[in-house]
Parts: structure tokens; sequence; C-alpha cells
């Protein structure tokens, strides 16, 4: 080569290089102008150039060092020529390369590397040609980096054919079944797409045309039906007796199980498969959407497809500023998607809907393909409006004014896929030719006048349409019981109940004697109930067609004396000391959790102080306790009530001795009573003796047990 | 010689980086002919790329419910059918099943990994003959219109970091809710109410917190953040106008109001001050757009019949799922439900049932529901909580009780409507419930699949905040393409 030539080469190479540092660097800011684009695309045929060269020339770079080619001067400026051409000839497909990679079509991560393969290619063949005859550039640099540029060529242009071709396209013959695996529901034959990939992968590395073992071929549908050796594959409708179905459900461990154990089994979503397939006919040409919607064949091979295609519509798109125009808060037009001409149109707000809110669309009639009117007060006559919009894919007219003799307008919508109905007064009588509109699939009927063996009869006349009829309720349901208002349960005097029901046009009734009430005699509950002694209040909701709720209970105390204050002698524990002393004559009871606040806890003995500014005479005291064995609260050992008018001379008034708990227990709440003759009194002290060591059978044996209270009555 | 070898070397350098820079800098100036704004100072920004309330291509779904299951229910008492574990109960999980699998602290102390089967039993039901338990009678009876996922998993193993990640794409928190990310890809349908609402219940099992950080806007504009409705008197607080002001005067102040921060919008150009002109517009709008959804006096005795008496009570589950139906067939485009109480470390067989109670007619019906308004096909519903639960008891398992710790490498949702594959099971976990087999997919996988039914593409929906753009997916995710229908 010239020295003149050869030093244009190498300024270009430079500069080649540089922009291409440049272009990688502010990819995402370009705009290619047309001409350029041209350039740009090709790429994909210049490409081969760098790819024989540069092999080329790092096979002999390769050898370089090798002592008979050493010396060779003709190998040696060959070599450097083909080196410096390769180079050139690289970095200006990579230019053209990130030009055709800015056009929109090219994305994902395969592009990506492709991109960075080629870039490491051009790098590496400079850096190979600046440095190539620095001392530190031996053999085995040579040779490595040789190999590396050979791998990434390689990389580079498989990862290119992919993207021109298609992904996988160099091996895709190798792994047939990727070819068939990424159909669209809607496009997919059942046998082509779903069935034969299932022999492909798991039956047919024995059964191809070439072994045929058992004289068996399941390649194609000739040979499926002829079967093998011992006979045919399968009664077509008839799975249970075939004989690849024995073969495929027969317990792995048997030896003539199939596939053969070590060889990749079927999983049970193709064993499902197969069997419905044959059961179903074994049809080789049925479409998977001839299937209905929830047939199980359909709902097993769908989860080997993948979604349809996006619908392409054919009309130019509306005006920007019309559209724009048209949308407001109560009328909102928005297109589909990003560059679809194709807009949906929705309406809000009943008092904002007229008749010509609707009529406003017409200039953009041919462009909406959906139409929502739920809940607005439309009219027979407004669906002349909407007949006019001819790209109609979905019409939901729910709970409209529309009636059957209104629809009939609408019939000549001849893309009309989904059409709701619900909670309009359709009836059979004036119920039109809905199968006129051959596009369509699903009408929705629920809460309509039309009664379920007239939508049977629809469903018969119209088999591409499915019916949608809503809920049915199939066993009577229970109400939910009565909520209780009155929130205290001790009373000195009277107490109110009140109750509340979240259900309309419910009936409550009551019992006052512990018994279950019941819907014929107990009385009706008309928040009139006044209790004036300790009772046991029961109530339960009724109402026609509903079976009658459980019954929401509660035990109301009469306490007749509050004490003027309380105070502690021994101190609860800390995590439950609720509201403090006073709490033990706040009128409210808790409820079985321990933790709501409501209760006491000690894990000693309780003493507590109660003081009248006036002597009063009392002959009952009563605890309000909780015993719940699985968290170490038990009834107390001892309950001592003393008194007195002076409290340093209180007298013990009672003592008791409660019923201790009993393995097996279920956590309850129960009143312990110290009954003594009646006695004027200023102050009373009540102690509780805690369970010092828990039953062997409790959660803590030996440990102390607790005492949890919340309420005294005194009367 | 040396020496002049050393000269000629640095002499060619020097005239070489003349020619070189000269032949650089031409380069750069012939790259930078293709940049047209190069000196225009008006770098593209994302804001004006980003083509806010346009999907990027057909959306399948318009609107998404997702009834958050707070806590992680079971899988294996639910959906994930597991006979193995009953015919090994109490026996030690195998090493070769765990992996390595890090515990959490309530468990890693164990000196043994019982495995515990299902106290309650299965049943196959529909055309799709998918498991479900008996826990479940009302969602067994929709199977073939949903699908169930046996196969999701995560990364994170404790309550917050894990919901976290389901909320946002990330365990870490502060950055914007799935529902922001949505209503800032496809912005408001109804003009008149938030495009993001959120509602809280509570169950009677053992419960984890939620927070108000699951539903924030993060870095995106404050419009997007989800509105929380409450359950008393005024669902949405504040919203009333005080006793005493009618609507006209409320009219004039908001008048005044706006003119005042377009002032100061004017002065500091603050794009927070216009989005709370917007804000104040909208809530005068909600204030007659609100009542007449949340008042559900009106429905019908089969609908209540449907969700459930209880949907009748506000606060309830039912009540949310109920709501949920209404604020969504009004366009509200999320709406978010958290059921707290699905935590049973301890007490699962005594617990679980009345959680499952709590949900599963309400869920079911809400499905139905919007199936016969003509709803479903729009509407997005997820059903699931943030992880899964261990196969083996966490503290003593005995014949009828037992506990379950936290789970990420496999659990169980389901999924509905809004272009889902309906009557599918889709994916396949290992005999011991433990691992996957087949078809795993991850969190990012999952808000990559909702999205694209949303017409969003997760790599594209994207907001540049501190000098980085984010995703809800962060830098992966790959859309499940095999249960879309």
């Amino acid at each position: 080569m010239k020295i003149a030539a050869k030093r244009i080469a190498e300024n270009l190479l430079f500069a080649a290089d540089i922009f291409i540092l440049f272009l990688v660097l502010f990819e995402s800011k370009m705009t290619i102008p047309a001409w350029l684009q041209s350039v740009g695309r090709m790429h994909p045929m210049f490409v081969h150039f760098p790819i024989v060269i540069l092999l080329l020339a790092m096979g002999m770079e390769f050898f370089r060092f090798n002592s008979d080619y050493i010396k060779e001067s003709f190998y040696r400026h060959f070599t450097t020529a083909l080196l410096l051409v390769g180079a050139l000839a690289a970095a200006i497909t990579v230019i053209m390369g990130l030009l055709l990679s800015n056009e929109s079509a090219y994305t994902g991560s395969s592009v990506d590397w492709h991109k960075w393969m080629g870039i490491s290619i051009v790098s590496i063949a400079s850096l190979v040609y600046w440095n190539r005859n620095a001392e530190w550039y031996k053999a085995p640099i040579a040779k490595s980096v040789a190999v590396i540029a050979v791998i990434c060529v390689i990389v580079a242009g498989y990862l290119g054919a992919g993207i021109t071709h298609g992904e996988d396209f160099i091996s895709s013959p190798l792994l047939a079944l990727h070819a068939t695996e990424r159909v669209p529901v809607d496009k997919a034959v059942i046998y082509t797409d779903v069935v034969q990939p299932i022999f492909t992968r798991k039956c047919m590395s024995c059964h191809n045309s070439g072994k045929a073992k058992g004289g068996l071929i399941l390649d194609n549908p000739v040979d499926i039906l002829k079967g093998g050796k011992i006979g045919k594959l399968f009664i077509a409708g008839q799975a249970d007796s075939s004989l690849i179905i024995e073969r495929i459900f027969l317990p792995e461990e048997e030896k003539k199980h199939m596939p053969l154990t070590g060889r990749p089994q079927l999983t049970k979503d193709e064993m499902d498969i197969i069997y419905r397939w044959i059961q179903s006919g074994a049809d080789f040409k049925k479409k998977l959407i001839e299937l209905p919607e929830n047939d199980s064949l359909r709902l097993t091979a769908s989860k080997f497809l993948v979604p349809p295609e996006e619908e392409k519509y054919d009309f130019a798109a509306a005006d920007e500023k019309t559209v724009r125009a048209l949308s407001n808060n109560y009328r909102v037009v928005y297109s589909v998607a990003k560059e679809s001409p194709a807009l949906v149109v929705d309406f809000y707000n009943r008092n904002q809907f007229s008749s010509k809110s609707l009529a406003d669309l017409l200039p953009v009639k041919k462009q909406i393909v959906e139409l929502n009117l739920n809940r607005m007060p439309v009219e027979d006559g407004d669906l002349k409006v909407v007949s006019q919009f001819e790209n109609l894919r979905l019409l939901s007219l729910n709970f409209t004014h529309v009636t059957g003799s209104g629809l009939v307008q609408i019939l000549g919508l001849k893309y009309l896929k989904s059409l709701s109905l619900s909670g309009t007064k359709m009836d059979h009588s004036s119920f039109p030719a809905i199968g006129n509109i051959k596009s369509l699939r699903k009408v929705i009927l629920w809460n309509t006048g039309l009664k379920g063996e007239e939508i049977a009869q629809l469903r018969k006349a119209n088999k591409n349409i499915r019916f949608i009829e809503g809920f049915r309720q199939d066993a009577p349901m229970q109400l939910n019981p009565p909520i209780l208002l009155t929130t205290n349960s001790v009373f000195t005097d009277t107490i109110h109940v009140l109750l509340k029901h979240q259900i309309p046009g419910i009936q409550m009734r009551y019992t006052l004697d512990g018994t279950n009430p019941d819907s014929i005699h107990s009385p009706v509950f008309n928040n009139d109930v006044v209790i004036d002694k300790s009772t046991l209040f029961k109530a339960r909701a009724f109402k026609t067609t509903w079976l009658g709720s459980d019954s929401v209970e509660q035990h109301f105390y009469k306490s007749t004396y509050k004490p003027d204050s309380i105070l502690f002698i021994s101190f609860p524990d800390d995590s439950y000391k609720g509201d403090g002393a006073e709490m033990l004559s706040d009128h409210i009871t808790g409820d079985l959790n321990f933790g709501d606040g409501k209760w006491l806890g000690f894990q000693k003995d309780m003493e507590v102080l109660l003081q009248f500014l006036k002597p009063v005479k009392i002959h009952s005291v009563c605890l309000h306790m909780l015993k719940n064995s699985g968290s170490d609260i038990y009834p107390p050992q001892q309950v001592q009530v003393w008194g007195g008018g002076d409290k340093t001379h209180l007298r013990l008034l009672q003592m008791i001795k409660p019923v201790a708990a009993v393995k097996g227990d279920t956590p309850s709440i129960f009143l312990e009573e110290c009954k003594f003759p009646a006695t004027r009194i200023s102050y009373i002290k009540i102690i509780a003796v805690s369970v010092k060591k828990s039953p062997k059978w409790g959660n803590s044996p030996n440990k102390p047990g607790w005492v949890f209270t919340d309420e005294v009555l005194l009367n | 010689m040396q020496k002049q070898i050393i000269e000629n070397h640095l002499s060619i350098n020097r005239r070489k980086f003349l020619t070189r820079m000269s032949l650089g800098l031409g380069s750069v100036a012939l790259g930078s002919l293709l940049i047209p704004d190069l000196f225009s100072g008006s770098p593209e920004d994302d804001a004006a790329s980003f083509m806010a309330g346009v999907p990027h291509f057909a959306p399948r779904a318009k609107r998404v419910i997702y009834l958050f299951q707070n806590g992680a229910p079971s899988q294996l008492e639910s959906f994930d059918f597991k006979p193995r574990l009953r015919e090994m109960e109490g026996m030690d999980l195998p090493a070769s099943v765990r992996m390595g699998q890090r515990l959490t602290g309530m468990s890693s102390d164990q000196a043994h990994f019982p495995l515990a089967g299902s106290l309650f039993d299965f049943k196959q039901y529909g055309k799709s003959q998918a498991w479900v338990s008996d826990l479940f009678p009302h969602t067994a009876k929709i199977v073939d219109d949903i699908c169930i996922i046996k196969t999701m998993f995560t990364e994170a193993i404790n309550h917050d970091p894990a919901l976290t990640f389901f909320q946002t794409g990330a365990q870490q928190g502060n950055l914007p809710s799935f529902g922001s990310w949505m209503s800032y890809g496809l912005g408001s349908e109804n003009k008149n109410l938030p495009a993001f609402c959120v509602l809280l219940s509570r169950g009677k099992g053992n419960g984890q917190g939620v927070y108000s950080k699951l539903w924030s806007n993060g870095f995106l504009d404050s419009i997007y953040q989800g509105v929380q409705f409450s359950s008393g008197d005024n669902p949405v607080l504040y919203l009333n106008d005080h006793n005493g002001i009618d609507k006209q005067s409320r009219r004039k102040m908001l008048d005044k109001l706006a003119e005042l921060n377009d002032l100061s919008y004017k002065e500091f150009g603050d794009p927070e001050i216009s989005t709370k002109i917007k804000q104040y517009e909208m809530a005068y709008r909600m204030q007659t757009a609100v009542p007449d959804i949340t008042d559900v006096s009106k429905e019908p005795d089969d609908i209540v019949k449907m969700y459930g008496p209880d949907c009748l009570l506000p606060g309830t589950y039912a009540a949310n799922c109920l709501l949920a139906r209404k604020l969504s067939e009004n366009g509200v485009r999320f709406v978010q439900l958290y059921h707290q109480g699905w935590d049973q470390h301890a007490n699962l067989p005594k617990e679980m049932p009345g959680q499952a109670m709590d949900v599963d007619q309400a869920s079911a019906a809400l499905v139905t529901d919007l199936k016969q308004r003509g709803l479903l096909d729009e509407t997005l519903v997820i059903w699931g909580g943030e992880f899964g639960r261990t196969n083996y008891s966490q503290g003593k398992l005995t014949k009828d009780n037992y506990g379950r710790d936290h789970h990420p490498r496999c659990f169980s949702i389901w999924m509905a409507g809004g272009g889902i594959k309906p009557g599918i099971v889709y994916g396949e976990t290992d005999d011991f419930g433990y691992n996957i087999v087949r078809d795993p997919v991850h969190v990012h996988d999952f808000h990559a699949t909702c999205l694209h039914l949303l017409g969003l593409n997760h790599e594209k929906l994207t907001f540049k905040s501190q000098g980085r753009r984010y995703r809800l997916t962060d830098t992966s995710g790959k859309v499940v393409d095999r249960i879309i229908a």
C-alpha cells in the first residue's frame, strides 16, 4: 500500500473512532435527516465487508509471531493492510448501524447488545492496529486479542441476524418448539398450535419419521391417525378407551408409561389438553376461538398461547381540536392510545346529560369505538344518534331508559362486539333480533325484564353470543345480628336499650328471659325497652327472603350504689391498668378480649378500697370477672369483703371461695357475689386472692396466676 | 541512537497530535450537526415527550381494583394445594428444599422446621378444575372468571418492605405508589373524582399496620396521590362546607383564591401551585359527586345479599368492596383496598377462617358484580398479599394448631378481568409448596404485566427525579403474556 493512501486511511479510522464515540454519547438527542437514514439502512449490506476482512485479518494476526511468517514481508504488509481496512470498514458499519438504530423500530436488549458488540469490534481492531508494533505486544497478546475479536464478530453477527430476521433466526431450526409457542389466542388452531407442539416437545425425539419407535410417528396428522404397531393411537371422542391416554396416565414407575422414565414428562396441563382434545373429537382444523369461551380445553390451551394482536382501525383520526373541544368534565372524549384514531366517550353525572350532549358527538361519529352511557337518562330516540357511530365496538347502556323497541335502531352497527343492557326495561316481546349484528359476542342482561328461560332461548338462537345474566342466589342468606348501641351494661335504676341494623326494612325481636328470640312470639323491638333489674338481653333480626340472624346478647347488671371514690391498695400490672381504679364503677364492662383496656389485671392479690361520702346500706358486693386459663387468668382463690364506717376499723363482712378453674375450661366472664346481712357502711375493702401456683395442666405450671376484673356491683 | 529513536517518536507524536486533534474535532463537529437543539438551550425533558393521560397502546383495562390482603394470607390454606405436606406432617423441612433461604427473626432460632399440612380441605371447582380450599367457598364459585397465579415471589421477608415493594416497586419507600404511577400514565377518567382512592378495613386476625406512604405520590405531582376514604359520616375529610357557607360563597372564595394562586404562580413558577388550583377545583366538584357515590342505602336487596349483609356496615371489607365497585364504575382509575389481619404466625387454624370469611364473599361478589355490569372486561381486579407463608410450623405443631412464618419464594394471588385470561391456574410450585418449579412471576413482572394491561409500556413510563429516570419496575420486569387473554 502506498504511504499516502495508508496515511489517509489511518486518519479516517481515527476520525471515525471519535465520531462513533460522539454518536454513542449523544445518541438520545440526535435527529437523523432523511438522506442519512438511507445511509443508515445500508448497514445490513455493508456489514458483510468488515466481517470477512476482519475474520481474515484476525486469523493472520493470530499467527503473526509464528517464526515462519515473521520474516515474510508480504505476510507482514498484507496483515497490516487488512487490519486497517477491516477496522475502517467496521467503523463505517458501526456508524451506519448507530444511525439506523435511531429509527424507532429498533429497540430491545438484543439491539443494545448488538450495538455494544459492534462498538467493541471497532475498538479492538483500532487498538490492535495502533499498538501492534509496541514492544509489549507479543504473541500471547496477539493471539488472545484475535480470539476475542473473532468471538465478538460471531456474537454481533448472530444478534444482527436476529434483529433483521426475527429473534433466534439462526437457532430456531434447532429449537423447533419456539417457533410454535408465540401464537396469538385468536389465531391458534388447536391441533397445530397446541397439541402438535406438545408432541414435538415431549414425544418426537423417539416417535419421529426417522426413528419411529413402535412404528409410531407423531409429526403429522396422517401418521398420527395411523397409529403404531399395537394399533390406533386413539378413538376420537372416546378418550378413556384410547391407547395414548392409557399410556400417558399410567404411573411413571410402570414400564409402559409414556414418555419413558428419565425423559421429560408431560405436565398435568399437557396431559389434560391431549385428553380433552381427543374427547372433543380430535379435530385437526378447529380453531381455539370456535370453542365456547369457558370450555375447559380452551381455558387450558390458552395458557400456552400469547394475547391477540391489537386491533387496527382503518379510519382516519379526527381533528385534535374538535376532540379537545368536545371533552369536558361530564363528557370525556379520549383516544384509545397514542397514535390511534379511535376514540372512547364516557358520560358522567346524569344531571348534566341531554340529548344534545350526545348529538354534539356527530363530528367524530366515525372515530368513536366505545361509548359509555351508564346511568344517563338516555331515551329510545337518542339511539338514532348512536346508530350513526358506525365503528362502535362497545356500547354500555346500563340503567338507561332505553327499551327493546329503541334498540332496533342500532342493529346496523356492523362492528359492535359488546352490548351492556343491565338494569334496563328490556323485555322478551320487544327484544330485537340481536343476532343480526354478526360481530356481536357479548350481551349483558342482568337485572332486566328478561327471565331466565327467555335468556336461555336467546342463547340457543345465538350460539356466537355470550349472554350474561349475573348473580343468582343459590341458598338463602343469613342476616347479621343487630348492633347494640347502648354502651353501658351496668346501671343504677333503669337502662334504655338501643339497637340498630344497617339493612333497611328489617324487623328486630328480643327476649329478656335468656331464651332465643323467634320470629313469631318474641316481642318486636321498637327502641322502647327499658330494663330495671339484672337481665340477659337477647335480640335477633328478621326479614323476608333472608334467614334470621344470630342473636346479639348482653347482660345488664344493676348496681344501686356508686362509690364516690375508689383507691388501689395493691396496684394492677402496668399493661392492664386501664384508666385506673375508677373503672370499677364506670358502668362499662369488657368482653373476652382482656387487653382492650376495659379490664384491670393483677398478677398478685387485688386490694381496693371503695369510699362513700354518705354511708349506704349494702347487702351484696359482686365482682365482674374474667377467666382464661390459656393466658394464666384464673378465678381468685378467695374473695374477702371488709366494711365499716371508718377505714382504719373495717370488719370482715363476707369471705367466699370461688370454684377453681378446671382443665378444658373455655375463656368466660363470670360473677363472684358476696352476700351478707344489710349493713350501713362508708368504706368497703375488697380483696381477691390470686392463684399463687397455676395448675399443672395450665400454660405456665406453678407460676403465679392472674386476677382480672372490671366492675364492682353494689346492692 | 536510542535518543534519536525517542525523539523521532516524540516528533511524530507532536505532528500527529495536531493532525489528530483537528480530525477529532472535525468528527465531533460533523456529529453535532445531527443534534438540532445543541445550542438552542432547550433540552428535551420528560414532561414534554410524555403525553400524560394517553396510553402507549390500546389498553385492555381502564381501571384497577386492588384487594390487598395485608399481613400475607397463607397460600397453603387458600389456593396452593399440597397433599404431600399432610403425608409428611411433622417431619423436618429438608435442607435440600430450603436451600439456605433466609428466615425472619421469628423462626430462625427454631431447632426444627416441622412440615404442616393444611387443616382445611381442598376441592376442585369449575371448568378450570382449580383447587380451592374450603375457606373460600365463594371464590371457588368464580374460579372460571379468575386467573390464579401460584408462583408469585418477592425479595422481602418482612411486612413493611414487602408491602412497600408491592405498592411502589421498591422496598425502601418514598417512591410513587402503583396507583400514582397509573394515574400519572393514564390521567383521570372522571374529573369529578380523584383518580386514586384508598379504602381500609381490618379483620380480627393478627394485624400489621398500613401507612399513608403506601399511597404517596413520591416525586410525582401531588395530584396523583391516593385519597383515603374513611368510614365515618364524612368519607372524605374536610370536603364538606362549614355550616353557614353556601355554594355560591364557596365558589366566590375559590375564584378569588385561584386568582391569588395564579399571581404567585406567575411570580415563582412552581408547578405545585397550579396543582393546588386544580385540586381545589376538583374538591369543589367532589362535593356533589362523593355523597352520591358513598351512599349505599339505595343498593337493592340482591346486591346486599351478593356482597353479604356486612356491606352496609361502613368500614368493613364488604362495604369497601361495594364502594370500590361504585367508585370504579364512576371512573376512578385505581381503587386500593387494604384488609388487615392476615399475619398468622400462630393459631392459624383459628384465625384464618375469620379472615377468609371477612373477604371471601365480597371479593367474589365484586367480580360477579362487575361482570354483570359489563365492566369486568375493562376493570382489573387483583387479590393478594405481600408474600406467602412457610410450609413448616412456626412454634409448636399440634394436631389442630400451628402457625406459619413469612415466606417470599412462592405465594398465590388471583387476578380477574381487564384482559386477564379467565379460568386458568398459572405456574407450578414443588410438592412442598416451598419453591417454584415453573413460570415464576416476580413483583416487577407483576407490575409490568398490570401496566401492560393498562396500555402502558413499563419501560417507557418514566419520570426524571434528582438526575435519574425512575420506573415502577426499576430496571427489570417482564410482561407475563401467557396470562393475558
